[in-house]
Protein backbone atom coordinates (compact mmCIF):
# COMPACT_ATOMS: atom_id res chain seq x y z
CA UNK A 1 0.00 0.00 0.00
CA UNK A 2 1.32 2.95 -1.06
CA UNK A 3 -0.17 7.14 -0.41
CA UNK A 4 0.23 7.71 -4.29
CA UNK A 5 -2.83 10.59 -5.10
CA UNK A 6 -4.14 12.99 -2.50
CA UNK A 7 -6.95 15.00 -3.83
CA UNK A 8 -7.63 18.64 -2.79
CA UNK A 9 -11.02 20.30 -3.21
CA UNK A 10 -11.61 23.49 -5.90
CA UNK A 11 -14.86 25.20 -6.89
CA UNK A 12 -13.58 25.72 -10.37
CA UNK A 13 -11.30 23.57 -11.93
CA UNK A 14 -10.30 25.84 -14.52
CA UNK A 15 -9.35 28.34 -12.17
CA UNK A 16 -7.93 25.48 -9.73
CA UNK A 17 -5.81 24.71 -12.48
CA UNK A 18 -4.07 28.03 -12.96
CA UNK A 19 -3.22 29.02 -9.44
CA UNK A 20 -1.49 25.66 -8.69
CA UNK A 21 0.51 25.35 -11.77
CA UNK A 22 0.62 29.56 -12.61
CA UNK A 23 1.08 30.55 -9.09
CA UNK A 24 2.17 27.78 -7.35
CA UNK A 25 4.29 26.17 -9.71
CA UNK A 26 3.10 22.81 -9.52
CA UNK A 27 2.88 20.64 -13.10
CA UNK A 28 0.03 19.24 -14.76
CA UNK A 29 0.12 15.64 -15.04
CA UNK A 30 -3.26 14.99 -16.26
CA UNK A 31 -6.00 16.71 -17.47
CA UNK A 32 -8.74 14.35 -18.50
CA UNK A 33 -12.67 15.09 -19.22
CA UNK A 34 -15.29 12.92 -17.21
CA UNK A 35 -18.48 13.99 -17.95
CA UNK A 36 -19.52 17.21 -16.57
CA UNK A 37 -15.97 17.72 -14.83
CA UNK A 38 -12.09 17.17 -15.35
CA UNK A 39 -9.71 14.28 -13.90
CA UNK A 40 -6.86 17.22 -13.26
CA UNK A 41 -3.93 16.23 -11.15
CA UNK A 42 -0.57 18.08 -10.74
CA UNK A 43 3.02 17.13 -9.38
CA UNK A 44 5.84 18.67 -7.65
CA UNK A 45 8.78 20.26 -9.75
CA UNK A 46 10.99 19.59 -6.82
CA UNK A 47 9.44 15.78 -6.57
CA UNK A 48 8.54 12.82 -6.22
CA UNK A 49 7.38 13.02 -9.32
CA UNK A 50 5.23 9.93 -8.82
CA UNK A 51 3.06 11.59 -6.08
CA UNK A 52 -0.15 13.25 -7.55
CA UNK A 53 -2.57 16.04 -6.18
CA UNK A 54 -6.38 15.81 -8.10
CA UNK A 55 -7.70 19.02 -8.15
CA UNK A 56 -11.60 17.88 -7.74
CA UNK A 57 -14.83 19.26 -7.89
CA UNK A 58 -16.65 20.33 -5.22
CA UNK A 59 -19.94 19.90 -6.65
CA UNK A 60 -20.99 17.93 -4.39
CA UNK A 61 -23.28 19.92 -1.46
CA UNK A 62 -21.99 18.28 1.30
CA UNK A 63 -18.24 18.27 0.55
CA UNK A 64 -18.67 22.18 -0.04
CA UNK A 65 -20.26 22.83 2.92
CA UNK A 66 -16.75 20.98 5.15
CA UNK A 67 -14.71 23.23 2.59
CA UNK A 68 -16.50 26.59 3.68
CA UNK A 69 -16.53 25.73 7.72
CA UNK A 70 -12.97 25.01 7.36
CA UNK A 71 -11.91 28.30 5.71
CA UNK A 72 -14.05 30.12 7.80
CA UNK A 73 -12.51 28.68 10.63
CA UNK A 74 -9.42 29.82 9.51
CA UNK A 75 -7.83 26.09 8.97
CA UNK A 76 -5.73 25.23 6.61
CA UNK A 77 -6.66 21.89 4.47
CA UNK A 78 -3.47 21.18 3.24
CA UNK A 79 0.33 21.67 3.78
CA UNK A 80 2.75 21.79 1.16
CA UNK A 81 6.87 21.80 2.54
CA UNK A 82 8.94 24.52 1.18
CA UNK A 83 12.90 24.89 1.17
CA UNK A 84 12.57 28.96 1.86
CA UNK A 85 10.00 30.16 3.60
CA UNK A 86 10.46 33.63 3.50
CA UNK A 87 11.44 33.55 -0.37
CA UNK A 88 7.99 31.84 -1.10
CA UNK A 89 6.47 34.10 0.91
CA UNK A 90 7.78 37.30 -1.39
CA UNK A 91 6.97 35.57 -4.27
CA UNK A 92 3.76 34.90 -3.66
CA UNK A 93 3.28 37.89 -2.32
CA UNK A 94 4.57 39.15 -5.47
CA UNK A 95 1.88 37.34 -7.59
CA UNK A 96 -0.97 38.74 -5.59
CA UNK A 97 -1.43 35.61 -3.01
CA UNK A 98 -3.48 36.94 -0.01
CA UNK A 99 -1.48 35.54 3.59
CA UNK A 100 -3.98 35.01 6.70
CA UNK A 101 -1.20 34.50 8.29
CA UNK A 102 2.71 35.67 7.62
CA UNK A 103 5.78 33.75 8.31
CA UNK A 104 6.39 32.64 11.69
CA UNK A 105 7.94 30.08 14.13
CA UNK A 106 5.90 27.35 15.73
CA UNK A 107 8.23 24.96 17.90
CA UNK A 108 10.33 22.82 15.03
CA UNK A 109 8.39 24.58 11.92
CA UNK A 110 8.20 28.38 10.64
CA UNK A 111 5.18 28.50 8.93
CA UNK A 112 2.80 30.66 6.58
CA UNK A 113 -0.43 30.20 5.76
CA UNK A 114 -2.53 32.21 2.00
CA UNK A 115 -5.86 31.38 0.57
CA UNK A 116 -5.53 29.47 -3.01
CA UNK A 117 -8.11 31.54 -4.65
CA UNK A 118 -10.13 27.95 -4.75
CA UNK A 119 -11.94 28.23 -1.36
CA UNK A 120 -9.15 26.84 0.72
CA UNK A 121 -6.37 27.94 2.84
CA UNK A 122 -3.07 26.22 2.36
CA UNK A 123 -0.32 26.27 4.98
CA UNK A 124 3.19 26.36 3.81
CA UNK A 125 5.85 25.13 6.41
CA UNK A 126 9.82 25.14 6.61
CA UNK A 127 11.41 22.86 8.72
CA UNK A 128 13.92 24.39 10.95
CA UNK B 1 -1.18 40.96 0.68
CA UNK B 2 -1.87 39.99 4.25
CA UNK B 3 -5.03 40.12 5.86
CA UNK B 4 -5.02 40.08 9.05
CA UNK B 5 -7.76 38.10 11.32
CA UNK B 6 -10.42 40.35 11.53
CA UNK B 7 -9.97 41.33 8.07
CA UNK B 8 -10.61 37.66 6.91
CA UNK B 9 -13.60 37.31 9.09
CA UNK B 10 -14.70 40.27 6.85
CA UNK B 11 -14.87 38.79 3.94
CA UNK B 12 -15.57 35.32 5.04
CA UNK B 13 -19.03 37.84 6.33
CA UNK B 14 -19.23 39.14 2.65
CA UNK B 15 -19.08 35.74 1.10
CA UNK B 16 -21.93 34.80 3.10
CA UNK B 17 -24.06 38.37 2.21
CA UNK B 18 -23.42 37.88 -1.67
CA UNK B 19 -25.23 35.07 -1.32
CA UNK B 20 -28.46 35.92 0.26
CA UNK B 21 -31.62 36.42 -2.19
CA UNK B 22 -32.34 40.20 -1.06
CA UNK B 23 -35.08 42.43 -2.47
CA UNK B 24 -33.80 44.41 -3.54
CA UNK B 25 -30.63 43.33 -4.32
CA UNK B 26 -27.63 44.95 -2.37
CA UNK B 27 -24.83 46.90 -4.47
CA UNK B 28 -21.41 45.53 -4.47
CA UNK B 29 -20.63 49.23 -2.51
CA UNK B 30 -23.44 48.67 -0.64
CA UNK B 31 -21.99 45.46 0.48
CA UNK B 32 -18.70 47.00 1.07
CA UNK B 33 -20.13 49.42 3.30
CA UNK B 34 -21.87 45.89 5.15
CA UNK B 35 -18.59 44.62 6.32
CA UNK B 36 -16.31 47.86 7.07
CA UNK B 37 -14.14 47.80 3.73
CA UNK B 38 -13.97 50.63 1.74
CA UNK B 39 -15.02 49.27 -1.64
CA UNK B 40 -11.69 49.85 -3.58
CA UNK B 41 -10.37 47.98 -1.31
CA UNK B 42 -13.71 45.31 -1.00
CA UNK B 43 -13.06 44.03 -4.57
CA UNK B 44 -8.94 43.97 -4.59
CA UNK B 45 -9.15 41.52 -1.35
CA UNK B 46 -12.23 39.72 -2.04
CA UNK B 47 -10.31 38.58 -5.76
CA UNK B 48 -7.53 37.51 -4.02
CA UNK B 49 -8.65 35.35 -1.49
CA UNK B 50 -11.37 34.12 -4.03
CA UNK B 51 -10.29 34.50 -7.01
CA UNK B 52 -13.09 35.85 -8.48
CA UNK B 53 -14.66 39.65 -7.83
CA UNK B 54 -17.69 39.97 -5.65
CA UNK B 55 -19.89 40.35 -8.81
CA UNK B 56 -18.63 37.72 -10.50
CA UNK B 57 -19.15 35.62 -7.44
CA UNK B 58 -22.99 36.12 -7.23
CA UNK B 59 -23.65 35.95 -10.76
CA UNK B 60 -21.78 32.46 -10.33
CA UNK B 61 -23.67 31.46 -6.64
CA UNK B 62 -27.31 32.36 -8.32
CA UNK B 63 -26.01 30.00 -11.55
CA UNK B 64 -25.20 27.43 -9.03
CA UNK B 65 -28.58 27.67 -7.57
CA UNK B 66 -30.40 27.81 -11.14
CA UNK B 67 -28.32 24.87 -11.93
CA UNK B 68 -29.90 22.70 -9.08
CA UNK B 69 -33.50 23.81 -9.16
CA UNK B 70 -33.49 23.14 -12.81
CA UNK B 71 -32.09 19.40 -12.36
CA UNK B 72 -34.07 18.83 -9.13
CA UNK B 73 -37.14 20.33 -9.12
CA UNK B 74 -40.54 21.00 -11.74
CA UNK B 75 -39.61 24.43 -12.49
CA UNK B 76 -39.79 26.64 -15.42
CA UNK B 77 -36.91 28.42 -16.29
CA UNK B 78 -38.80 31.90 -15.68
CA UNK B 79 -39.44 30.91 -12.80
CA UNK B 80 -35.79 29.41 -11.84
CA UNK B 81 -34.50 32.75 -13.12
CA UNK B 82 -36.74 35.17 -10.96
CA UNK B 83 -35.98 32.67 -7.27
CA UNK B 84 -32.62 32.34 -7.98
CA UNK B 85 -32.13 36.57 -8.53
CA UNK B 86 -31.94 37.43 -11.62
CA UNK B 87 -34.65 40.05 -12.86
CA UNK B 88 -34.12 39.61 -16.78
CA UNK B 89 -34.79 35.99 -18.14
CA UNK B 90 -32.44 37.41 -21.24
CA UNK B 91 -29.55 38.48 -19.33
CA UNK B 92 -29.75 35.21 -17.52
CA UNK B 93 -29.82 32.60 -20.51
CA UNK B 94 -27.34 34.80 -21.98
CA UNK B 95 -25.32 34.53 -19.13
CA UNK B 96 -26.20 30.80 -18.21
CA UNK B 97 -25.46 29.90 -21.96
CA UNK B 98 -21.84 31.36 -21.42
CA UNK B 99 -21.20 29.60 -18.36
CA UNK B 100 -22.73 26.11 -18.42
CA UNK B 101 -22.20 25.99 -22.43
CA UNK B 102 -26.42 25.03 -22.97
CA UNK B 103 -29.04 27.02 -22.41
CA UNK B 104 -31.08 26.46 -19.39
CA UNK B 105 -33.98 24.90 -21.15
CA UNK B 106 -32.04 22.38 -22.68
CA UNK B 107 -29.89 21.56 -19.27
CA UNK B 108 -33.13 20.95 -17.87
CA UNK B 109 -34.16 18.61 -20.49
CA UNK B 110 -30.74 16.86 -20.72
CA UNK B 111 -30.48 16.89 -16.75
CA UNK B 112 -33.79 15.80 -15.56
CA UNK B 113 -33.67 12.52 -17.93
CA UNK B 114 -30.30 11.94 -15.40
CA UNK B 115 -32.53 12.15 -12.84
CA UNK B 116 -34.11 8.93 -11.54
CA UNK B 117 -35.64 9.42 -8.18
CA UNK B 118 -37.46 12.70 -7.80
CA UNK B 119 -35.59 15.17 -5.70
CA UNK B 120 -31.82 13.08 -6.39
CA UNK B 121 -29.11 14.38 -7.86
CA UNK B 122 -27.66 11.91 -9.98
CA UNK B 123 -24.07 11.12 -9.07
CA UNK B 124 -21.96 12.79 -12.35
CA UNK B 125 -23.30 16.07 -11.00
CA UNK B 126 -21.95 15.56 -7.51
CA UNK B 127 -18.36 13.87 -8.32
CA UNK B 128 -16.51 15.49 -5.28
CA UNK B 129 -14.43 12.22 -4.96
CA UNK B 130 -11.98 10.26 -5.99
CA UNK B 131 -15.36 8.04 -7.64
CA UNK B 132 -13.84 10.17 -11.07
CA UNK B 133 -11.20 7.28 -11.25
CA UNK B 134 -13.24 5.27 -12.62
CA UNK B 135 -14.18 6.39 -15.27
CA UNK B 136 -10.60 7.26 -16.67
CA UNK B 137 -8.62 5.73 -19.42
CA UNK B 138 -6.43 3.02 -18.64
CA UNK B 139 -3.55 5.59 -19.97
CA UNK B 140 -4.12 7.34 -17.04
CA UNK B 141 -2.44 4.72 -14.75
CA UNK B 142 0.71 3.73 -17.33
CA UNK B 143 3.42 2.83 -15.50
CA UNK B 144 7.02 4.12 -16.70
CA UNK B 145 9.02 1.54 -17.97
CA UNK B 146 10.78 -0.30 -15.69
CA UNK B 147 14.62 -0.44 -16.28
CA UNK B 148 15.36 -4.18 -14.92
CA UNK B 149 12.55 -5.39 -17.89
CA UNK B 150 14.54 -3.73 -20.49
CA UNK B 151 17.95 -5.44 -19.38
Amino acid sequence: MRIKLTSIMVDDQDKGLRFYTEVLGFTKKHDIPVGEYRWITVTSPEGPDDLELALEPNANPAGKAFQEAMFSQGIPIAAFEVADIAGEFARLTAEGVAFTRPPMRAGPVTLAIFADTCGNLIQLYQPA
Amino acid sequence: MLLRHEGFRRLCRARDLLRERREPSPSIADLAREVQISPFHFIRQFEAVFGVTPHQFRIQTRLDAARHLLATGHYSVTDVCMDVGFSSLGSFSALFTKRIGEAPSAYRRRVRAMVQVPGVIPADLTPGCLTLMGRLPPSAFARPARNFREA
